[in-house]
């Protein structure tokens, strides 16, 4: 039976629903089963919004640092966690606001894409979106909310701000200052990065269209682009002043932290593997096209400035290029978030790549095309399993450590725990009681941890001498932090604590927990802190953040006017005949 | 397809690797640092780059790859080669991780050289110090260690006797809490006590004796007070002292203020801690051979001798320096990083401050014991 497909079913793009179907089909399961529980930092985001449910005006915790202000992060994606808590659970609230983003995500790059190439090849990139490892890995693997919430209502501000820039629509600038303003208030590295990475490709590109179609003069393109950029800014120091005032107030000075996303891959393969191979997976097949269509398009020329300069940060000490442009910051910044952006800057170079795949080569370029997405996602996903984020507390229930410190006034004391790897913070929300750890290492002030560039102390040996400095320097100062509890699940810290003052007094979950006490601590007070913020800080960091995305939501919601669309030029592969008829 | 273009995919692509070249050929040294300070190709061309790479890979704990480099292999296994580095039985090396070493060249000819290899573990309880004399021999092009392997200690079969002194506690019963003991502490009394000022801070040193018929955990905190008896400071011994203290057992004590001035402080306010715990007498550990070495290198060496019969994990020798008149002048210690095996001697070096050496004419030392069962 002979079977045809006309050209116009070719060019036609695929249905966004159907990647957001897709998406869904991926992840919702892997939602409904909490598989990001298990990532370094999705009990994080969970215990500050537990914060913000319970002390929705009052950004400063003491339950961490004996005492921090939530001011040092910005709030958004976990103030949606907080809000919906109520109906879902904070666990599963995590999970609703997480897959909102994956699905947003899709119809950022969707529209981001659609700027760059043909909506058809636009909407591979959608497709591909489902699929892209870096995705997987920051969601189930690193557990970064933020990162991974602002960047798609970054992507989908994009479009907004070239509408804006070509076309001057009053509409569009509205809408793109206020997805940047949100997008900020999710995650402020993304704003600032994206600002290079995606927001001037797009400047560049509608300068170079400036000509086509409806002309916009350069000083109006320059007066346009600066007066989003202003109208922006102030909007974004407005919506998230308490964050600028703690970091201006009491910058990070910290001795840097390791992390091995610095390292260099080839020296060091392990993490090469960790840093490069699982959020790219299949991607690093397409680098040279990305390279070789990005250099001979012009058009895509900026584009492919994006992504190199975040492909090169990504790398982390591969290259020189991370020290150099980055100084102080790269020992401060990790750098897996640029794989990710440079992930999300090369979609729309996919999406070119697999539209043209699928017109010349038809079934055997679908089905090619599968397997590497579906192994690049499915290889991102089960990572976690592999190379465990939960720092040896696989297995570990903090349940009873915590009714443990909620009976018979032990949460009158501060307390520690060792090896409870990313359950540190799972312990904070179920318990009353306040400890000298955390693990929002930009948030502490304690001199004891500032000093020695080790991380959580829950995890002091795994920063070797630094860590283990910092341990022993808290322990030394326990009495000043009312610390008497220590919680160790890991046996190798005992010599230090019975050398130290400390007497084992209980143990818990089967044995696998022991409670260390020191005698003749004093009960733990509140530290008159200096960053404590302010009450009107509080009711702005409870307002502005969230009604940003709030004020999203709602000019979103204004209907776009239909423009008579300009004949607009798409790179394609000249030698392709799209749509040929096939038998 | 333009010609520039090309041209660009050309240049972007040649610079990307590039900088992957001169990154992996010259890393930085968080980079390096990762890769535990070796070069994309290890070279052994010298007897010191030879030592250097070994002791990186033993810092990467690569055993495999620094055992295969050995030129002595042959003469002991890969288990040997690592057990003689991380201990053969759970002790601070155990966990330790390699901070970092330094490499001496102590002698050298056209085909062997002798080189000196410091090794500065990290342990939980602090930096400990190992010093290895490499013999380093030419092959070819390259250079191989001999690694002076320590073998694992024969303790030869026999009977230990055990009628040592043991203190249990009945507890009100299995339900109730361990705080709820209601029970007298035992009676603890400062000896002696007194502050001096040394370049770091205020030091208090003194001892602490258990008066009681019952043993005690103790620890000893103290506050210094300014001239209007407000606190200016608070710390404690921390691991500075013996935490358990058998009945009539004595044991010093180090407190240090950091950065505080002696001249600030009109009294001090001492507060010894103690708790009813149960303890035993054993592992009894006995001191053998101990010399007080004078300047330049003042120092107490000597060694620990564990006459149980079963395996102490980790110990901590405490050495109290004492005048001519019997007052205190100094306290230090040393944490031994390799489990002490019963029956067989294990030696200490604690240092003693230089201005101090001549000022000491006696010392006594005690020796505080972790084991995997418990402390003591």
């Amino acid at each position: 039976m002979q079977k045809t497909e006309s050209i116009e079913a070719s060019q036609r793009p695929i249905p966004i629903s159907l990647s957001l179907l897709l998406a869904t089909a991926v992840n919702l399961p892997l939602m409904l089963m909490k598989l990001p529980l298990k990532s370094y930092d999705t009990n994080f985001h969970i215990f500050f919004a537990s914060h913000y449910l319970h002390h929705w005006f009052d950004p400063w915790n003491p339950k961490w640092y004996a005492g921090f202000s939530q001011t040092t992060y910005p709030p958004l994606p976990q103030q949606w966690v907080a809000a919906l808590s109520p109906i879902f659970g904070l666990e599963m609230a995590y999970m609703a606001v997480q897959f909102a983003a994956i699905l947003l995500l899709v119809v950022g790059v969707y529209r981001f894409a659609k700027l760059w190439v043909s909506p058809r090849a636009a909407s591979y990139a959608a497709l591909a979106t489902v699929f892209v490892g870096a995705e997987s890995f920051l969601v189930y693997s690193a557990g970064q909310l933020g990162t991974t919430c602002a960047a798609p209502i970054y992507l989908n501000a994009l479009p907004f701000l070239y509408e804006w820039v070509r076309h001057g629509k009053g509409r569009s600038f509205l809408k793109a200052a206020v997805l940047f303003t949100a997008a900020a208030t999710a995650h402020h590295a993304t704003l600032l990065f994206g600002s290079f990475f995606f927001a001037l490709p797009v400047l560049a590109l509608a300068y170079f269209d400036r000509s086509e179609g409806e002309r916009v003069a350069p000083p109006a393109f320059v007066a346009r682009a600066l007066a989003i950029t202003v109208v922006t800014a102030a909007a974004i120091a407005v919506a998230l002043l308490p964050f600028w005032i703690a970091l201006i107030h009491y910058p990070v000075t910290q001795t840097p932290i390791p992390h091995p996303s610095r390292a260099n891959y080839i020296l060091s393969p392990q993490w090469g593997l960790n840093y490069f191979i699982v959020p790219y997976g299949a991607m690093i097949l397409a680098l040279p096209f990305i390279f070789w269509r990005g250099s001979t398009t012009p058009r895509l020329r900026p584009l492919l400035f994006g992504f190199w300069v975040a492909f090169l940060l990504g790398l982390g000490g591969t290259t020189p290029v991370g020290p150099i442009l980055l100084g102080r910051a790269f020992e401060v910044l990790t750098m897996e978030r640029f794989s990710y952006w440079a992930a999300l800057l090369a979609l729309p170079f996919i999406g070119l790549l697999a539209s043209e795949l699928v017109a010349r080569y038809r079934t055997r370029a679908i089905v090619g095309l599968s397997v590497a997405a579906a192994f690049t996602c499915g290889f991102a996903v089960a990572w976690s399993t592999y190379l465990s984020p939960e720092g040896g507390a696989e297995g570990l229930d903090v349940k009873s450590v915590a009714a443990w410190l909620n009976r018979d006034g032990h949460d009158q004391y501060r307390y520690v725990t060792l090896g409870f790897g990313n359950q540190i913070s799972h312990l904070a929300r179920l318990t009353d009681a306040d400890s000298v750890d955390g693990e929002w290492n930009s948030g502490r002030m304690l001199p004891e941890l500032t000093r020695y560039g080790g991380g959580a102390l829950t995890n002091s040996k795994f920063f070797n001498k630094p860590g283990l400095d910092a341990l022993r320097a808290m322990l030394t100062d326990a009495d000043h932090y009312g610390l008497k509890w220590v919680f160790v699940h890991d046996p190798s810290y005992n010599p230090l604590l019975a050398f130290a003052g400390w007497r084992q007094v209980d143990s818990l979950d089967d044995n696998t927990v022991a409670v260390w006490s020191k005698d003749g601590v004093p009960p733990a007070t509140p530290l008159n802190a200096p960053q404590i913020p302010p009450r009107w800080q509080g009711i702005m960091w409870g307002i502005c953040p969230f009604g940003s995305s709030i004020l999203a939501i709602l000019v979103l919601l204004i209907p776009e006017k239909k423009r008579q669309e300009a004949a607009q030029e798409y790179p394609v592969d000249e030698n392709l005949v799209p749509g040929r008829m096939v038998s | 397809m333009n010609k520039s273009g090309r041209l660009l995919a050309v240049i972007l692509g040649a610079v990307t690797v590039a900088l992957i070249v001169i990154g992996t050929l010259d890393p930085s040294s968080t980079a390096l640092a990762y890769a535990g300070g070796q070069g994309l190709v290890p070279s052994s061309s010298t007897p010191e780059l030879a030592v250097r790479d070994l002791a990186a890979e033993i810092g990467m704990r690569e055993w495999g790859r620094a055992y295969g480099s050995l030129a002595n292999k042959a003469e002991f296994t890969e288990q040997n080669f690592q057990n003689d580095l991380t201990g053969y039985y759970l002790s601070l090396r155990t966990y330790a991780t390699l901070d970092h070493f330094q490499v001496r060249p102590l002698h050298a000819t056209a085909n062997d050289a002798e080189m000196r290899l410091v090794l500065y573990w990290s342990t939980v309880v602090g930096t400990s110090v190992s010093t290895r004399d490499l013999h380093v021999v030419r092959d070819g092009d390259h250079w191989d260690v001999d690694w002076p392997v320590a073998k694992k200690p024969d303790v030869p079969p026999q009977v230990i006797p055990v009628n040592y002194l043991r203190w249990d506690v009945i507890y009100p019963g299995a339900g109730d809490d361990w705080g709820e003991q209601n029970v007298e502490a035992p009676h603890v009394r400062i000896v002696d006590m007194h502050p001096v000022q040394r370049a770091e801070g205020v030091v208090i040193l003194g001892e602490l004796l258990n008066e009681d018929i019952v043993p005690a955990y103790v620890s000893v905190n103290a506050t210094l007070l300014d001239k209007e008896q407000h606190p200016i400071a608070s710390a404690g011994s921390f691991d500075k002292i013996s935490h358990i203290l058998l009945p009539k057992q004595v044991t010093p004590f180090f407190i240090i203020f950091p950065n505080a001035q002696l001249s600030d402080v009109k009294s001090i306010r001492m507060t010894p801690f103690s708790t009813l715990v149960p303890a035993s007498a054993d592992p009894v550990i006995a001191i053998d051979n101990e010399h007080l070495n004078p300047v330049p290198d003042p120092s107490l060496t000597g060694q620990v001798i564990n006459q149980s019969g079963q395996v102490v994990n980790v110990a901590h020798v405490l050495g109290t320096f004492y005048d001519k008149s019997g007052q205190v002048v100094w306290v230090a210690g040393e944490y031994l990083d390799r489990a002490l095996l019963p029956q067989t001697p294990e030696a200490f070096d604690i240092h003693i401050p230089e201005d101090l050496a001549r000022d000491i004419s006696s010392e006594r030392t005690v020796v505080a014991t972790y084991s995997e069962r418990g402390e003591q």
